[in-house]
């Protein structure tokens, strides 16, 4: 009883095999995104059936989701993230109130009700600047990894203050304060504290802990403090926070969730 | 082709066009196939939407797209056209009392360019005017002024400022820097009274302090002699009353809509032709009897469509009450792709839509002994003692004034979002989506206000969405918004 989520997103897609009868993920899997969507998310989904020794008679149901969602040409349904990172967190902390996802070019707030459903959302609307990609782009900016940016921000003394609206004027004023002798520390926490600022600027009309965090960013030591800080509330992070959508996803293929099953 | 209720697309449209007219199509002289709108008009958004595919929406399409050009031929036959602004229905029903007076809002041109896809260059043309995308997309009437590709420059151009929209007012000032004498006219934010003030109730049940009303009545008699000289004509009570008449047959037609509309199951008119049919309300897109026939047909077509249990969107569509015109009409659509209807709205202009009430709360009959008199010469004073006479306003403008003051603009922001939420409990509306105009000062805090009302009074989802001219490069986040919304809506319907 194998069902199957797949999470086509912005930066990377990801798959996982749920089993329905013993209640657990049998498998998942991480890969850059490219440009042919479907083939990508076909590769990855064979690989991970390879590698399990499962025959693809016996996925029950597939359902995409992320932005490529509609790519994805051998799921049953496209559900979007929302609903699957509803259901992928509430599996795993159900005592959540509020998800906070952060991916690479997105961020969404998700308000659940005292049933878990979703009461409210929001997502950035303009720009990069709450998102990921802010963060790739100071990483690129100061010749870092992305994975060392944790390590970077944490010996900050006093974190920059970045005003920029905008990613591109963003990277322009960190040109600026690395000509005036800003340390990277200091703009590396300055950056943490602007995404997570404007994230938590999307909860303008309620946040209800506890809070918890998932998508890609969530990776990225450091965002959880800057979350926390933000929201001025602990912030915890989701277990196997990149595949808490592609999770929700499959749990959806196979029918636990809205009651409905795709597919077959 | 059947008759059965669908959205097609343009290419769809020229054989159905052709299907209409072997039936006998009766089209009026704005008539004619949409397809002309792209190859004459440059309206290449219509090639990206999906239509209602009825004879009597290609007759709303058709009012709606040919206004320009009627506007011309008006133009030449030596019409006085009036360019109102802002107030959205109010001094409209003035000029059209007056013979050979049309009214229309340049403020419509803020759609000029999601129709033309930019290709008409407006608003670039307004940043250069140094009105820049820092505000709300009607700058894109300043331009249409100045380059005189749109509509005919009017003969005269009248404004509302004061509590109404800062966009407005900082671009028609910029309008009248450039060369256009602009007559301004002035709306206080709207108050209740204080102790032992008169008050007056409004038309959708604000209420507001007397004076108030004394001052926007004195403010449009300003308006009536302004457009008295312009026209060489008396607007006297009698031509008032009968302007109000004829407003009232439009707004009792939409209201008749609006319920059909919003309240059917299946949905048997689509969002975009809905919203279109609404704006009518606001200057009749410059040809009142036309948009009386256009109105009736869509009646006729949904009552059919109602008796037939046909409709636009499937029975049980997630049912969404919408804020806000979105400055890209496809927007409308893609509600529609997603899943869901609309069930209400609020497009800023209630003032427009609700009737003019001949008989309002507050006010004395002048006709003594028939206080509920709803003809002309029987319309109401104010409490305050002032009686018909020489030199005094006549009496129709005091409800005119009224309708001024139920502007959701003039006042503040709660007391929209409480007709919202009483309309959106009253239609079964299962979301609310707010669609900001980008850059439109009114937006910048209604969102919030309205979300938090909604959230606390219905407990339904809010979403907040906003909406560029051309949506088309922020189509799959948009899509994706109203998808989730449709998802957490049919969700919330589990037990």
């Amino acid at each position: 009883m194998i069902s199957a989520g797949i999470d086509a997103g912005s930066r990377t897609m990801k798959a996982v095999l749920w089993n329905r009868v013993e209640k657990r993920i049998v498998a998942s899997a991480v890969a850059d995104q490219g440009i042919d969507q479907d083939a990508l998310a076909r590769s990855l989904f064979d690989r991970l059936l390879d590698e399990n020794a499962i025959q693809r008679e016996s996925v029950r149901a597939i359902v995409a989701t992320g932005y490529g969602r509609k790519l994805v040409s051998f799921a049953d349904r496209a559900v979007t993230e929302i609903t699957c990172q509803r259901w992928g967190v509430r599996r795993q902390t159900p005592e959540a109130r509020t998800i906070v996802d952060i991916g690479g070019q997105d961020s969404k707030l998700i308000r659940l009700d005292e049933y878990g459903g979703v009461a409210e959302f929001s997502m950035n609307d303009r720009c990069a600047a709450g998102t990921g990609r802010f963060l790739e782009v100071v990483a690129t900016r100061l010749g870092a990894k992305i994975d060392a940016l944790g390590r970077l921000a944490a010996e900050s003394q006093s974190p920059a203050h970045i005003s920029s609206m905008c990613v591109v004027f963003a990277e322009t004023e960190i040109v600026g304060l690395l000509a005036s002798g800003v340390s990277p520390h200091d703009i590396v926490a300055g950056v943490q504290a602007s995404i997570a600022g404007r994230v938590a600027a999307m909860s303008a009309r309620s946040v209800e802990s506890p809070i918890v965090f998932t998508g890609d960013v969530a990776l990225v030591p450091g965002m959880t403090e800057a979350l926390a800080a933000a929201f001025q509330q602990p912030v915890a992070v989701v277990p196997k926070p990149q595949i808490t959508a592609a999770l929700g996803a499959a749990l959806l293929a196979a029918g636990e969730g809205d009651g409905r099953v795709a597919g077959h | 082709m059947s008759d059965k209720a669908e959205k097609i697309t343009l290419a769809q449209w020229d054989d159905r066009y052709r299907a209409l007219c072997c039936g006998g199509l009766h089209e009026s002289a704005d008539g004619g196939p949409l397809r002309r709108h792209v190859d004459e008009g440059g309206d290449r958004r219509l090639l990206h939407l999906r239509m209602d595919n009825s004879a009597a929406a290609l007759r709303l399409w058709n009012l709606l797209l040919s206004e320009e050009s009627r506007l011309r031929r008006a133009r030449e036959q030596g019409v006085l056209l009036v360019g109102t602004m802002k107030d959205l229905g109010t001094v409209p029903v003035m000029a059209y009392a007056l013979d050979n007076v049309i009214a229309f809002y340049p403020d419509g041109a803020w759609w000029t360019p999601c129709l033309m896809e930019h290709n008409e260059g407006l608003l670039a043309l307004a940043d250069r005017l140094g009105v820049d995308d820092s505000f709300c997309p009607v700058r894109a009437m300043l331009a249409a002024m100045v380059n005189g590709e749109h509509f005919p420059i009017p003969d005269t151009l009248v404004c509302s400022v004061g509590a109404v929209c800062d966009d407005m007012a900082a671009i028609g000032q910029r309008i009248e820097e450039l060369g256009f004498p602009v007559f301004w006219w002035e709306i206080p934010h709207r108050r209740a009274s204080e102790p032992g003030e008169p008050s007056v109730e409004l038309p959708g049940g604000l209420v507001v302090a007397q004076s108030q009303v004394d001052f926007v009545r004195d403010e449009l008699d300003r308006v009536r002699r302004h457009l008295e000289t312009a026209s060489g004509q008396k607007l006297d009570e009698a031509r008032l009353a009968e302007g109000i008449r004829r407003a009232n047959e439009v707004r009792r037609r939409i209201a008749r809509l609006r319920r059909f509309a919003y309240l059917g199951d299946p949905c048997p008119l689509p969002a975009l032709e809905m919203m279109i049919a609404e704006i009518l309300a606001i200057h009749f897109c410059s040809d009142w009897a036309a948009t009386v026939a256009v109105l009736d047909d869509l009646l006729i077509e949904v009552r059919r469509r109602l008796i037939a249990g046909d409709g636009v969107c499937p029975a049980g569509a997630a049912r969404i009450f919408w804020v806000n015109p979105p400055a890209d009409l496809r927007a409308m659509n893609l509600l529609e792709e997603a899943g869901a209807r609309v069930c209400g709205t609020d497009y800023m202009i209630a003032h427009a839509i609700d009737e003019i009430n001949p008989s309002p709360k507050g006010y004395n009959s002048v006709a003594q002994g028939n206080a509920l008199g709803t003809e002309p010469e029987q319309h109401a004073t104010p409490c305050k003692g002032k009686t018909k006479g020489a030199g005094e306003p006549p009496p129709s403008l005091y409800l005119l004034a009224q309708m001024a003051l139920a502007d959701p603009m003039v006042g503040p922001t709660t007391e929209r979002a409480e007709r919202i939420c009483r309309e959106a409990a009253q239609n079964g509306a299962e979301a609310v989506v707010v669609s900001r105009i980008p850059g439109a000062s009114h937006c910048a805090t209604e969102a919030l206000v309205i979300g938090r009302l909604v959230h606390e009074q219905l407990g339904i989802p809010v979403l907040d969405l906003e909406i560029p001219p051309l949506l088309d490069p922020m189509e799959p986040t948009i899509r994706t918004r109203l998808e989730a919304l449709v998802e957490t809506v049919i969700n919330r319907r589990q037990p």
